[in-house]
């Protein structure tokens, strides 16, 4: 009786390591053939995984805001001197900007133009990046229950972060320009040229489909175009940073390594992606109701 | 006689069930450590296979407490989380489990300078296998330089990584 039970143990001691095996590599293999099955089990992970992140990834936040004040105060008087300097100046373009404003508005008025929907912006933390992985992603800690959907713009700072690609109830998961899958159509300001700007895990993505390169300038800026539905028109991207071989490369104006906060932002457009398989049955909660446009919500 | 590859040696019981929980803990914060957000440029794509050195460290010293399962569960819970293709973390550590059990008897009684030597040639091989299955995965040749990158800092950092796990062992559960 013990004799069998030890070689039942020792059998399955000695098979379950070559079956496992077998099993994460026909994941792959399954995972490559069909991405969308797997996408909504990834869904349901990355939502129970998400509270735990979000603590775990608290007081790295509080340690960079740390070395960040430490920082400033070192600074303080380059600091000081820097902005009243920068005020100076953005104080003129606050002038022109508002008088600019106004003739758009009335000019607007001239031409019946259809008003701008309304934008209604959600500011989510980051709470796990792609750590080493060949994908460059990050999870933030806002998803459905906060409104968000698949396809909506994240912003950092200055420009263009990405988009959301998957969405749970608690997390989701933002595709960053820089990401091998990642497509943007863009214009370049200068010469008003269409491209798309095309990500190779690299930290400066490609302009492909450029045409000729010629018209292009270093530090040139690259906004998106609003094609394809998927970002507005207009969004900030980046700046030529190199031209080599017909080729351009874009310098994104956030730092998209060292990201903290980012604002996902609703313009109405999010019908640019395609719904992944219906996910599981919903949990029970009930959603939140919408809030009014133009609020802002922090989590 | 293949199975023999993956068949595990008898170890030393330890008794207390807290502290033979150390080697899977250890292995879940490595995981844990390679996805949070460090505000450091770079470490998104630079960040070191933690989880290769905690593979590789208990499935020298103590095989028994860290079993195949918890290395799929891990590999697996990483690649959700990171986004990355589903299996190829997991596939990766099972595949160092199999490899180092092999080496094992080598490893257990050498001086550190050997184990840090055979931890070089497996991040090698492991890296760039996965680099290469990666590759294979998107039908394109992605660039090579931050994993080069990876290796190095990998490698050069084991020796702490290989303190600390070494320190906890020994006071937790004694020496495999």
């Amino acid at each position: 009786m013990i004799r069998v039970s030890a070689q039942l143990r020792n059998t399955i001691q000695r098979t379950t390591l070559p079956l496992l095996v077998l099993v994460s590599a026909s994941t792959v293999l399954l995972g490559k053939a069909d991405e969308m099955m797997l996408d909504s089990v990834r869904t349901t992970v990355t939502d129970g995984f998400a509270p735990a992140l979000d603590i775990a990834s608290r007081p790295l936040v509080a340690a960079g805001n740390l070395i960040d004040r430490v920082r400033g105060a070192i600074n303080l008087y380059q600091d000081n001197r820097r902005l009243e300097q920068d005020n100076e100046r953005l104080m003129q373009w606050q002038q022109s900007a508002l008088k600019l404003a106004a003739d758009n508005k009335q000019l607007r008025g001239l031409l019946k133009a259809v008003p701008e929907p309304n934008v209604a912006y959600v500011t989510a933390r980051v709470i796990a990046n792609s750590g080493g992985a060949y994908v460059r992603t990050v999870m933030v800690n806002a998803g459905s229950e906060d409104n968000l959907s698949r396809g909506q713009a994240a912003i950092g700072g200055d420009g263009l972060v990405g988009r959301l690609t998957e969405v749970g109830a608690r997390a989701a998961r933002v595709l960053l320009i820089t990401d091998l899958n990642s497509r943007v159509p863009v214009t370049v300001e200068n010469s008003h040229r269409n491209a798309v700007l095309a990500g190779d895990n690299s930290e400066r993505p490609r302009l492909a489909y450029v045409g000729s390169p010629e018209n292009l300038k270093i530090g040139d800026r690259v906004v998106t175009s609003g094609e394809g539905g998927v970002f507005p028109p207009g969004l900030p991207v980046g700046v030529i940073a190199s031209l080599d071989g017909g080729g351009a490369r874009v310098e994104p104006y956030v730092e998209l390594s060292q990201l903290s906060y980012l604002l996902i932002v609703n313009y109405g457009l999010a019908g640019g992606l395609p719904q992944p398989v219906p996910i599981a049955p919903h949990s029970g909660r009930r959603p939140k109701a919408a809030p009014p446009p133009d609020e802002t919500s922090v989590r | 006689m293949a199975l023999n590859l993956f068949s595990m040696p008898a170890l030393p019981r330890t008794n207390s069930g807290a502290a033979r929980l150390f080697p899977l803990m250890t292995t879940i914060l490595a995981a844990l450590v390679t996805i949070v957000p460090l505000q450091i440029p770079g470490y998104a794509a630079l960040t070191p296979a933690f989880l290769l050195m905690a593979a590789y460290h208990w499935t020298i010293y103590r095989p028994d407490l860290l079993p195949p399962f918890a290395l799929f569960a891990v590999g697996t819970a990483e690649d959700l989380l990171t986004g990355g293709p589903i299996g190829v973390s997991a596939l990766m550590l099972l595949l160092v489990r199999v490899g180092v059990l092999q080496y094992r008897r080598y490893f257990v009684n050498r001086g550190f300078a050997f184990v840090w030597a055979g931890f070089t040639l497996l991040t090698w091989g492991a890296l760039v296998a996965a680099w290469a299955l990666h590759c294979l995965l998107a039908m394109t040749v992605l660039g090579f330089r931050a994993t080069l990158f990876r290796i190095v800092l990998t490698v050069a950092i084991f020796p702490l990584a290989s303190f600390l796990l070494g320190r906890g062992q020994r006071a937790l559960i004694g020496a495999g």
